[in-house]
């Protein structure tokens, strides 16, 4: 039974892993905890069950849900965000912002789509593979092969292309990088876009997985993966991967051991441990202003 | 200045306790055209929106129906809908807010046991009826002589699991699944007694899972190899459904067992194929044999698109019965109106109903097994 707790603490972890990589990437650049996040998750979920509701055909509803999701991302950052950062308005601000923001997503999905749970569909026939007498989907192995090409894409984007170098450049001065004829609004939209899309691929998988899509349920995971990507250390990918997993362990050994009523719990006790030994997360550098 | 304002003080205040006895006033008489009220809280907006707007439906059918007669004393029925968010401190406000309205006669709601209880001392207090087509908490019409049930007691349901388990399905080692509310943790627990008070039955395992996580992969390896053969499910069809799906992956022979709040549609929709030999217990089943019922479903599934759930019918029954007392009572004195509801039988499509002394209906119960993606009544 360890072995098949551990496999399934490993494919929760890669469901947090997925979506944490969209948390660190937002505050990797920007210095920016993007509490809408968890309603971009699930927005995307619901865009694809729309579109396939529509006779899209799975693959391009698939497409239209992930990237509608990376615009809503860019729309968040236009009407709510922009205009504090013109207005110069602490960081806090900000981050109440898109508190609020993922309030007003989760109702106008309730509104559009009801409360109630749906059945999301299935992307890919699933499969069972046995590992010793434990048993691990298929779908949960493509979870763990999509965070970590999610995971390997970003840190390219961000390390070694053009668009990296402004975004990185953005993150250590904005003003300097826009007197250097960086488009910075720019940036910061492509940054959220890109939020976005990861936001919505996780819960695509994550979906698919469960085969359940509701208004709130990027609110537990949400947490959850925020947690992941700060016991790795935000804005830093490879932390979040790291983060994830080491979360969905500790709830499987908490469940085993515990019992399921304290997961929770002993996830966050851990957090809490980790991050009094080591303030700026597991990988996370030295010197980092975290809201 | 100072007395000019002094003056303007006195007179502010002076009018603020007008205003205030005029209100009391003109709420008191309760005028001959003025519609009577009923007042029906649940969540309408949130997580549990789906339910509230299904029983205000249900609740409305019902009203629509007297309407439809001439109302009742002679006077029209009027609905009142609040929205308690399934949350206790909106569910306090909301209480406060319809006990200081003289007119509303009665309440049907609140959705989860523990809201219900946190409003019931208020309606108690201030002598307005509370029926509760959901709460199945133990505790819950004990609060009261005005707190009523029209729901299961949860203890009753598990009776007819407990028979189910030992004659029927002839499984003895069980499992439970519950969610961490107060509901599900007292429910659960009074699962887990049962079991452990029948010879005939095993607890192998007594899981309490946090509702919205839907991840019970963990507990259902626990279970699995604890060597469950049934597993009981204390939740509503956000739980058993998802349940199903995950358990039958893994072990495709487990028998699983829901109550009578996972008899919904959603429950198929979201499970698929592995809902299928689901059993549970239920008061109220939609069966089209019986005319009665048969006019409830058409009108519900004409506004609703979907069939109703056995909480559904028994708001449209809780309606009924108090819209019955008021007429067998002749006038809306708050105490003899409650001995009159505590009184009557009401041949509803929920079975017949009459509360005890503490306010608890006993219910019927058929029981229903998910097939070939249908409900359909369980034979041995």
């Amino acid at each position: 039974m360890m072995l098949q707790q551990l496999l399934n603490g490993m494919a929760l972890g890669m469901a947090y892993a997925l979506i944490a990589v969209g948390y660190t990437l937002v505050f990797g650049i920007l210095r920016l905890v993007n509490f809408s996040h968890g309603a971009v998750y699930a927005f995307g979920a619901h865009m694809v069950v729309f579109f396939i509701g529509m006779n899209f055909g799975l693959l391009p509803a698939v497409v239209f849900g992930i990237l509608l999701s990376g615009l809503l991302g860019v729309l968040i950052d236009k009407i709510a965000l922009n205009p504090l950062r013109k207005k110069k308005s602490p960081n806090i601000s900000a981050l109440i912002t898109t508190i609020g923001v993922s309030y007003i997503i989760q109702n106008l999905l309730v509104l559009g789509f009801g409360s109630g749970r749906k059945s999301f569909p299935k992307l890919i026939e699933t499969r069972s593979i046995m590992i010793g007498d434990a048993q691990i989907t298929n779908i949960q192995l493509l979870m763990l092969v999509v965070s970590v090409v999610l995971f390997l894409s970003l840190t390219v984007l961000v390390k070694y292309t053009k668009i990296g170098l402004a975004m990185r450049a953005v993150e250590q001065h904005e003003t300097n990088a826009a007197l250097m004829g960086i488009p910075t609004s720019f940036i910061i939209s492509f940054t959220f876009f890109l939020g976005g899309l990861t936001a919505a691929i996780a819960s695509v998988l994550i979906g698919s997985h469960y085969e359940i899509v509701y208004p709130t349920m990027g609110m537990m995971i949400g947490l959850k993966a925020f947690s992941a990507a700060v016991l790795g250390g935000i804005g830093v990918f490879y932390g979040s991967i790291v983060g994830g997993l080491l979360i969905g362990l500790t709830e499987a050994l908490a469940a085993t051991w515990f019992g399921a009523e304290y997961r929770d719990s002993v996830a966050f006790i851990v957090l809490i441990l980790v991050l009094i030994l080591r303030p700026m997360g597991l990988f996370g550098k030295k010197g980092l202003n975290k809201v | 200045m100072k007395k000019l304002r002094s003056v303007l003080s006195l007179i502010l205040v002076a009018s603020m306790v007008l205003a205030l006895l005029s209100s009391c006033t003109a709420g008191a008489d309760n005028d001959e055209d003025s519609p009577i009220k009923i007042a029906v809280a649940f969540p309408m907006t949130g997580d549990q929106a789906e339910y509230g707007q299904s029983f205000l439906l249900a609740a409305q059918i019902k009203v629509d129906e007297w309407n439809a007669k001439g109302g009742v004393l002679g006077r029209a029925i009027e609905l009142v809908s609040y929205d308690d968010k399934n949350s206790s401190e909106e569910a306090a406000t909301i209480a406060q807010k319809i006990v200081s309205t003289p007119d509303i006669v009665g309440v049907l709601g609140h959705f989860s046991s523990g809201v219900s209880m946190v409003a019931a001392p208020i309606y108690e207090e201030n002598q307005v009826i509370e029926i509760s087509n959901t709460a199945s908490h133990p505790d819950y019409s004990s609060i009261g002589d005005y707190i009523f049930r029209n729901n299961a007691v949860i203890s009753n349901e598990f009776e007819v699991i407990e028979s189910l388990l030992t004659e029927d399905l002839k499984l003895s080692k069980v499992g439970i699944v519950a969610i961490k509310t107060d509901w599900g943790t007292t429910a659960g627990a009074i699962a887990a007694d049962m079991i452990r008070n029948n010879d005939a039955l095993t607890l192998v395992g007594h899981e309490e899972v946090v509702e919205g996580s839907d991840d019970y992969s963990l507990v259902i390896a626990k279970l699995k190899e604890a060597g469950a053969e049934a597993v009981i499910s204390v939740g509503m069809y956000a739980l058993i459904a998802p349940l199903a799906r995950q358990y039958k992956a893994v072990d495709p022979d487990i028998q699983i067992l829901g109550l009578s709040n996972s008899y919904a549609q959603q429950l198929i929709e979201l499970g698929g194929e592995a809902t299928e030999g689901i059993i549970f217990p239920v008061s109220f089943y939609s069966d089209p044999q019986n005319p009665e019922i048969k006019r409830f479903v058409d009108a519900y599934v004409e506004s609703f698109g979907s069939e109703p759930s056995a909480l559904a019918a028994q708001a449209y029954d809780s309606i009924g019965i108090l819209l019955e007392a008021i007429k067998a009572n002749g006038n809306l004195d708050r105490p003899s109106l409650r001995d009159t509801l505590n009184n009557i039988t009401y041949p509803g499509i929920t079975g017949e109903t009459k509360f005890d002394a503490i306010g608890d209906a006993t219910k019927n119960y058929t029981k229903l097994i998910v097939k070939d993606g249908n409900f359909v009544p369980y034979e041995n």
